[in-house]
């Protein structure tokens, strides 16, 4: 189970990374041509004048997928902020107990995230729309891939309640004692 | 429910989200769903779904992962050091040493990008960890970070001057023109505070090095070349025509690429380490994102902001007067808002009544982007104390506290510019001349 | 008392969004206060991609669209867009009047009810140098932000470039594109002299904005109350034309004191243009099918 786990927040991180990559080399490409027609203007030649279709859209395409793929890496990792004074001001037991309750009110609410952006896809589904540019990509596709994200973030969640309330650690504790070690914050 | 009530109501919810530690986006989600069920039928689950959507499906965000990329790749190279080791002989007998590296590093990477999470991400990324590796003060180092950060809005290009330009049918050129030379003294403040407070204290700095022989410079500024040469490259892709100010971001990712590959610095580990950074540090900015806008739109909602700033429109104030309300009402917002969020919920009431007094849109324009400045370096609510929370681990509380004086300075530059409107007017009107 | 969220896209001094203030003040009268709109312009509330589908899913009852960006949907949709099909305000009353029926009946598909529509003046041309020989236009590079832009650029022979509203400036200032479509208004409000010298009054299409409200949203409304806003809903569409053909010669003539060089094109370019139309208006009819042959028909004969 937690090999399994851990093997879903590690491929939806590679995903996440991968639409990044994939914006780099759709830019690079356009960046290119441009670069090509220089070139040819210059030899006195006729311009080829590529560029990636509707490259703005599929980049916000992209950018939501890598953004909310990342979410469950970015917790486990402690990468997404919050305000800790407490934590580190109660005894043990209290700041155990407010984790839980973090734990929870974070579930809560990513399971509500995920289940209206679900709804929103299946509209988008419903409704045929599309993308305004060039390219017509449906809108439930992005949308869709933005619903997976928060899915996962809301079994992230779950998972690191699941070890709170065991009495384990959780990962994003973890993280967090282990940066401020690391930079000698306390 | 009277909106002074549900005001109080919605602070009270923030503070006590953030006290316990629930994460900024949630916090801010949360806000947002309390705001919605209690003073509007709107639904709210849908506005949610529509909001977090519409706050990333943006093109121009795209260059936020690919600035931060770049610095998380030369962070992992051997540049940021070499570019350290480089400025060290020529900033040595300046009072404030290589703290001044921070501000002409993201005075020089505002040039570049849009955005102030991106520059402080970018430059914090590289430097923090050389300041501390040679003894500089963490208050400073911080603080001069956060403050500086804050130019990727002012120096052109920049995102907020096009959202506000775009709501208010200002030229977008004439705005970018007149944040240069402002951008360009809040610098000069930023580094004549930072020499006077090295003055100050002494025993703060790291001991001082002896002056450099000019062979030494010259070794140094050999180091410095790589650096200077991807500034080039990003700053000329721009204005070569090659690249728009967002697409320059991936001219940054491969020239890093290409001269931490050259230099032999970047292996597959540091490589996927690199790009699973810039995931993390791009999604935790981005979630904290869908939160300001789903908390944004519920603000629409409710239309708290726009009574507020109706109120300050009612009390017929003079020119100064309401400047200085609309500076208290924004450094208020500022706390809770982010700065984009605060131009796109009141300009369309306030604009109106800045016209009626009198006041220059394309100032106007300037105006706005400090005072969103400011709301970038004050708590609860600021994307540079996240992105620096992110990087040191720091509570953004303390970190608040460090930037704290930069805050001041912030202050001191809109009285300037109030009583010295030419400072960002002058550059605007050359162009009227063609 | 009902009280009505309106997300639009355009900011305040655009006359479609003071169109839009008075539409809504107007419905106020009318209702006695019963009907109480605000207006979310410059997409404070939702963004322009957004406002269709707000509406449709009941987020909020009422808003304002570029018909055309719905383009992509069915091809229906933008036959306003089709350049030089009909390029004055009469032409453009008559090809409304003939596409309003399947533009009314395709949103109502959707749970949508038209309530009325606004073109924006001509579309022209912007740019760097003066034009009046066709073949000038061969490889210089033409701002295209659909299939539409995209396909006229290739027709003359220009070099279609994708860029995005808030980077117009910065590209043409920096040569990555040197001529633009758009109307005057659009001009004026983005001061395309700072970065344009040449407005070629070609006229080439009126795009128009829908005003579309959620029908169930309406049915709930009492009898009086639908009655007033459409009544209101009316009036705006005859004060809104009205508004936009005033609104073009004092735009151009806002353009040509800023100091742009406004021309007339001259007949070689007019007739490069109208063949490019005429291919265009081919091609549009061969993907909207019989729907679309019977609004050109209904459009020729009303001509
Ligand atoms: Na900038
Ligand atoms: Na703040």
């Amino acid at each position: 189970m937690r090999r399994m786990l851990d093997l879903i927040y590690t491929s939806a991180l590679v995903a996440s990374a991968g639409a990044l990559v994939t914006i780099a080399v759709l830019v690079f490409a356009q960046i290119g041509g441009r670069i090509l027609d220089r070139f040819l203007l210059a030899m006195g030649r006729e311009v080829v004048g590529f560029q990636v279709p509707s490259l703005a859209e599929i980049g916000g395409f992209l950018f939501v997928g890598a953004a909310f793929l990342a979410l469950p890496a970015t917790l486990r990792a402690a990468g997404h902020v919050r305000v800790t004074m407490l934590a580190q001001a109660l005894p043990g037991a209290a700041a155990r107990a407010v984790t839980i309750i973090v734990l929870a009110a974070g579930l809560g609410l990513a399971a509500f995230a995920a289940w209206h952006s679900g709804v929103q896809a299946q509209d988008s589904w419903a409704f045929n729309s599309v993308s305004f540019g060039m390219v017509r990509v449906p809108l439930w596709i992005p949308q869709g891939v933005m619903t997976l994200g928060l899915i996962l973030f809301a079994v992230a969640l779950a998972d690191e309640l699941v070890a709170a309330l065991r009495g384990a650690t959780p990962a994003f504790r973890e993280a967090e004692a282990a940066r401020s070690i690391d930079d000698g914050g306390h | 429910m009277d909106l002074f009530t549900l005001s109080l109501i919605l602070v009270a919810v923030l503070f006590v989200c953030l006290a316990l530690g629930l994460w900024v986006g949630f916090s801010l989600i949360a806000v947002g769903l309390v705001a919605m069920t209690l003073a509007t039928p709107a639904p709210v689950g849908a506005v949610f779904g529509t909001k977090a959507w519409a706050a990333l499906n943006i093109w121009d965000l795209t260059a936020l992962p690919m600035f931060i990329w770049m610095g998380e790749i030369l962070f992992r190279s051997r540049l940021s050091s070499d570019l350290f080791t480089g400025l060290a002989p020529f900033t040595r007998r300046l009072p404030g040493g290589l703290l001044h590296v921070n501000i002409m590093g993201c005075a020089l990477f505002a040039a570049v990008s849009g955005s102030s999470a991106a520059t402080t991400a970018t430059v914090g990324r590289m430097s923090l960890p050389e300041l501390k590796a040679r003894g500089y003060d963490d208050k400073m180092a911080i603080g001069t970070l956060a403050g500086s950060g804050t130019f990727g809005f002012l120096i052109p290009p920049s995102i907020i001057l096009i959202v506000y330009g775009a709501a208010t049918e200002q030229s977008i050129a004439r705005l970018f023109l007149a944040g240069v030379l402002p951008g360009l003294m809040l610098a000069a403040m930023f580094g004549g505070y930072t020499m006077f407070w090295a003055w100050r204290n002494r025993h703060l700095m790291p001991p001082p090095e002896p002056p450099a022989p000019w062979r030494e410079k010259i070794r140094a500024a050999a180091l410095l070349l790589p650096t200077v040469g991807l500034i080039v490259a990003v700053i000329g892709s721009i204005y070569g025509g090659l690249a728009s100010p967002t697409e320059a971001a991936v001219v940054g990712v491969v020239g890093a690429l290409a001269i931490s590959g050259l230099s032999g610095g970047l292996d597959r580990k540091g490589a996927w380490d690199s790009l699973r950074g810039a995931a993390v540090t791009t999604c935790m900015i981005a979630f904290i994102l869908v939160g300001a806008a789903f908390l944004t739109g519920a603000m629409g909602y409710t239309g708290i902001p726009r009574s507020l700033a109706a109120w300050i429109g009612d009390q017929g104030f003079s020119q100064y007067a309401l400047l200085a309300a609309l500076l208290v009402f924004f450094i208020v917002l500022g706390f809770f808002l982010d700065g984009i969020s605060i131009v796109v919920l009141t300009v369309s009431v306030i604009l109106p009544m800045v016209l009626a007094a009198g006041i220059d849109p394309i100032w106007f324009g300037v105006f706005l982007v400090l005072v969103v400045e400011m709301s970038q370096i004050t708590p609860p609510v600021g994307f540079n104390l996240f992105v620096l929370q992110s990087i040191t681990g720091k509570g953004i509380f303390t970190i608040a506290r460090y930037a704290a004086p930069f805050f001041f300075l912030l202050v001191a530059a809109t009285v300037i510019l109030t009583l010295f409107p030419q400072i960002a007017l002058w550059l605007p009107s050359t162009m009227s001349a063609r | 008392q009902t009280a009505w969220d309106m997300p639009t896209p355009y900011g305040d001094t655009v006359f479609h969004t003071m169109n839009i203030m008075e539409f809504a003040d107007d419905v106020r009268e009318a209702t006695g206060g019963q009907l109480d709109i605000t207006v979310h312009s410059a997409g404070s509330l939702f963004g322009h991609p957004e406002i269709k589908d707000a509406v449709r899913r009941g987020l909020a009852p009422i808003g304002e669209i570029l018909l055309s960006r719905l383009a992509n949907e069915n091809p229906l949709f933008e036959a306003d867009s089709i350049p030089f099909l009909a390029d004055s305000y009469a032409d453009a009353r008559a090809l409304w009047a003939a596409s309003r029926p399947a533009v009314e009946a395709l949103l109502a598909e959707q749970g949508l009810t038209l309530l009325y529509a606004v073109p924006w003046p001509g579309q022209s041309l912007y740019l760097t140098e003066e034009v009046t020989d066709p073949a000038a236009l061969q490889g210089v590079t033409f701002r295209a932000y659909n299939t539409a832009t995209e396909q006229l650029a290739n027709i003359l022979g220009m070099v279609p470039t994708q860029v995005e509203a808030g980077d117009i400036p910065t590209a043409f200032a920096t040569g990555r594109v040197a001529a633009m479509m758009t109307s005057p208004s659009t001009g004026v409000s983005s001061q395309a002299w700072d970065f344009t010298s040449v407005y070629v009054d070609v006229n080439a299409w009126l795009p128009k904005n829908v005003i579309f409200v959620n029908t169930e949203a309406l049915n709930a409304l009492p009898e009086d109350q639908r009655a007033g806003l459409l009544a209101a809903a009316a009036e705006a569409e005859a004060r809104g034309w009205a508004m936009s053909e005033a609104e073009t010669a004092t735009q151009i003539a806002t353009l040509e004191s800023n100091g742009m060089t406004v021309v007339q094109p001259s007949e070689a370019l007019s007739a490069a243009l109208a063949a490019a139309g005429a291919q265009m208006t081919e091609e549009w009819l061969a993907r909207a099918g019989d729907e679309g042959a019977a609004i050109v028909a209904a459009y020729e004969a009303a001509q």
